[in-house]
């Protein structure tokens, strides 16, 4: 019997508390999470507020069930388009010429070497500061992480012998990256993408703590943070909760990425 | 082993990067105060929100601009005291004939440019034509009614008036006023040359902008040596600046809930005062939507001001219901127009149509705009509207989308130009407020003596807020928090400029 890999399962476990907050804030939260309520500002936390209440009088805590949509959005489209993009890409440069290979890789070591949140905030500037800009972005400073992980796996692949073979018979190259290589590079995929998620949640958090994410006043644990700065002396507890929501939600996603790492790699196969 | 290890690992690095993001909020300058010891050249920092967009209000528009230069780099030929009188400045005296259209001003003979150039009665010719031909922003308009501009002497300037104006030498404290030297107008956006008492030095985009003393200036020296104006986006990195002795002032308070920790310790004085900034929650009255009064009614009447003001601005700051402020004459408390009725402002938009459309408020990205934005989008959703707000980057992507193509629904921004109610509601500008009767009144109030002016300012005031051509969220307090030791700060904010010549430690 298999020993059970505790990142993986503690980090199945915090991802899956997060997805499952996001799926019930869609049909209930304790308040409405935009409501402003000039009434109930800045209450402690109760028994009718457990996290409390923030300067507009919104509840805290459904501002955070609310949030970790924004967050899993995020995380989901930015890790799509990176996916999308820097998977095909990883393969091509897997499967073609050498200096080809080269152009497609140098090309993504100058976007690896462009910091993410530069270009982040970049795009906030020309597009407009809002959720899909900030995705787009996030998703596209995420592409080389994929291509260059998915061409090593790829260029493992096209060494074996079913490989061989297939190219011997006469498969021409899209055929053979989409039946051989492709379903070969899967778990690569997954690890990149739980990794990259990680990321994208931190990525997105900083932008719209920084103004150039998500507008107001959609919730976001970003921006949360961003408006509790008033308030670090008087209530610290309206930049605590999002705050550790965020590192939460980080420390899911990467524990995550551990294990299923851990569960893939057959070089850790003898550990297991 | 290794497993918990890199759970540590990972819960650390996390841990680390959420305390960095939170710690984002610190400001980042070092200059700043040179030191205690007394004498000339000492050294003030101060910190303000909105940086200029250029350096020429000539052709700019934007408060932070003469907030900047007017008083300090250029000045006019008289300007208004403390308490909004009109007093001599450039002109010693001067004297207004008997039909009302003719000014005669002495001027002070002793005035020098920065470029080393004589301050004469041709240049105050030359600044007051100027405004009709080459500058370009819409509060030019005040110079309309000048038939003549004539310097009769070196020292002796006189002005016609094409009809009698109440509004024209009040204008001319304004930054319409300016004088400028006919060889010192070639690189207005980035050297301005006037005779103030203080000279532009530096300017470094998107942190702050240096001014030195000018040494060479005619009137009483200035204490300060240089003074470097830093500009913030963030409101809590402009309080953090000052607990952090990176500057000496806070010019503007922005997280005014935060303004505890600077009342209770004693470093610190508070000083709050008034100011003419209207916090105006704009309508584009050339929309559809806000032809009809009973929308624009039933927007007023949906804000609860006095919650809205205790939410976005901790309770500080002034409800007024028009577009006048306590300072002028003719202000009057007009909030009971548009009393908070929801039920009331849900009938109405109801009987107009309006109900369940969307309205787009595009902010400019300024703490109290985003602040009063989020609560106007809650109650007015209450109210039955449907509201999407945008944030535009402040000044550039708000004064192009908002202010010049006019291309929103409604906004949210503090007018602070001195007596603005007819620059702000007209055709012409971004309300798109087109209103023959309030013209009316407005031309009455220039026209007629002090009492005529008085009573039609009055009247013109009401109009506005009967009619609903905006809704005026709060009057914004005037809230300086600086170090304990510095003098001459300004109890109320009256005026366009930030008067540096009277600060002092």
């Amino acid at each position: 019997m298999k020993r059970l890999n505790p990142s993986l399962v503690a980090g199945g476990v915090i991802v899956g508390v997060i997805v499952l907050m996001a799926l019930v804030s869609f049909v209930w939260t304790p308040y409405d999470a935009t409501l402003v309520t000039p009434a109930s500002r800045l209450l402690k936390p109760s028994w009718s507020h457990w996290f409390g209440t923030d300067k507009f009088g919104r509840d805290v805590l459904s501002q955070i069930m609310v949030g970790s949509r924004t967050t899993l959005f995020v995380g989901v489209v930015a890790v799509g388009v990176a996916a999308v993009i820097g998977v095909p890409l990883g393969i091509l440069a897997a499967m073609v010429r050498r200096w080809s290979s080269e152009v497609i890789m140098r090309a993504n070591d100058l976007l690896l070497a462009f910091p993410a949140l530069l270009l982040a905030i970049m795009f906030g500037a020309v597009f407009g500061a809002s959720t899909l800009t900030a995705m787009v972005a996030i998703g596209i400073a995420s592409v080389p992480g994929f291509a260059r992980v998915i061409r090593s796996g790829a260029l493992q692949v096209m060494r074996t012998e079913y490989v061989l073979a297939a190219r011997a018979a006469g498969r021409r190259p899209w055929p053979i990256a989409v039946r051989h290589v492709l379903p070969n590079v899967t778990s690569l995929i997954t690890v990149q993408a739980s990794v990259s998620f990680a990321i994208a949640v931190l990525a997105e958090a900083a932008l719209s703590f920084l103004g150039y994410g998500t507008p107001p006043p959609t919730p976001s644990w970003g921006r949360m943070l961003q408006e509790s700065q008033e308030f670090l002396f008087s209530a610290p507890r309206l930049a605590i909760f999002p705050g550790v929501a965020i590192a939460i939600a980080v420390l899911g996603f990467n524990l995550l990425g551990d294990g299923l790492r851990d569960r893939f790699d057959p070089k850790l196969e003898d550990r297991r | 082993m290794k497993s918990s290890f890199r759970i540590r690992a990972v819960a650390f690095v996390a841990t680390a990067a959420v305390l960095a993001l939170t710690a984002c909020s610190a400001g980042s300058s070092t200059s700043g105060s040179s030191g205690s010891s007394p004498g000339g050249d000492q050294k003030l920092s101060i910190g303000l929100v909105a940086e200029p967009a250029s350096l020429d209000f000539t052709t700019t528009d934007g408060a932070a601009i003469p907030q900047l230069l007017l008083g300090n780099v250029y000045e006019t030929l008289v300007k208004q005291d403390d308490s909004g009188k009109i007093v001599p400045s450039l002109a010693k005296s001067w004297t207004v004939s008997a039909d009302r259209k003719t000014y005669t001003f002495d001027l002070v003979d002793t005035a020098k440019f920065t470029n080393g150039k004589p301050f004469t009665a041709n240049d105050a010719v030359f600044s007051i034509n100027r405004v009709k031909t080459a500058w370009t922003i819409s509060l030019k308009a005040a110079m309309d009614v000048v038939s003549q501009a004539k310097a009769l002497s070196p020292t002796q300037l006189q002005v016609t008036l094409a009809k009698p104006s109440n509004d024209w030498l009040f204008r001319m404290t304004t930054r319409i006023g300016a004088m400028f030297s006919e060889s010192g107008v070639s690189a207005l956006a980035t050297d301005p040359v006037g005779t103030g008492p203080f000279k532009f030095s530096k300017w470094n985009r998107g942190d702050s902008i240096v001014m030195v003393r000018n040494d060479d200036y005619w009137g009483t020296k200035p204490f300060f040596q240089q003074i470097t104006l830093k500009y913030f986006k963030d409101a809590t990195a402009l309080n953090n600046a000052l607990l952090t002795s990176t500057i000496n002032v806070i010019g503007t308070v922005q997280a005014p809930e935060a303004l505890s920790q600077f009342t209770s310790n004693t470093k610190y004085q508070v000083i709050e005062g008034t100011t003419n900034g209207e916090v105006l929650l704009s309508f584009n009255n050339s929309r559809p939507v806000f032809k009809d009064i009973r929308t624009r009614q039933a927007i007023r009447m949906a804000i609860d001001h006095k919650a809205l003001l205790d939410t976005c601005f901790a309770g500080r700051g002034k409800l007024i219901g028009s577009m006048v402020p306590p300072t002028d004459p003719w202000y009057e408390d007009l909030t009971g127009i548009a009393p908070y009725d929801l039920a009331k402002a849900k009938s109405l938009l109801q009987a107009s149509g309006a109900a369940g459309k969307t309205l787009r408020l595009r902010l400019p990205t300024l703490p109290y705009a985003t602040s009063c934005g989020q609560v106007v989008k809650s109650m007015l959703e209450q109210a039955g509207l449907k509201v999407q707000i945008d944030q535009l980057e402040f000044p550039a992507a708000w004064l192009t989308t908002v202010f010049k193509n006019a291309d929103y629904d409604m906004s949210i921004i503090a007018h602070v130009e001195p007596r603005d109610l007819g620059a702000v509601f007209n055709a012409k500008y971004y309300t798109r407020y087109d209103d023959p009767t309030l013209q009316g009144y407005l031309a009455a109030a220039d026209a007629g003596d002090e009492a005529a002016q008085v009573d039609n300012m009055k009247k013109a005031a009401r109009r506005l807020s009967e009619q609903a051509a905006g809704d005026w969220l709060f009057l914004l307090p005037n809230l300086v928090v600086a170090d304990k030791n510095i003098k001459g700060l300004p109890q109320n904010a009256i005026t366009e400029s930030f008067d540096l010549s009277k600060l002092a430690r």
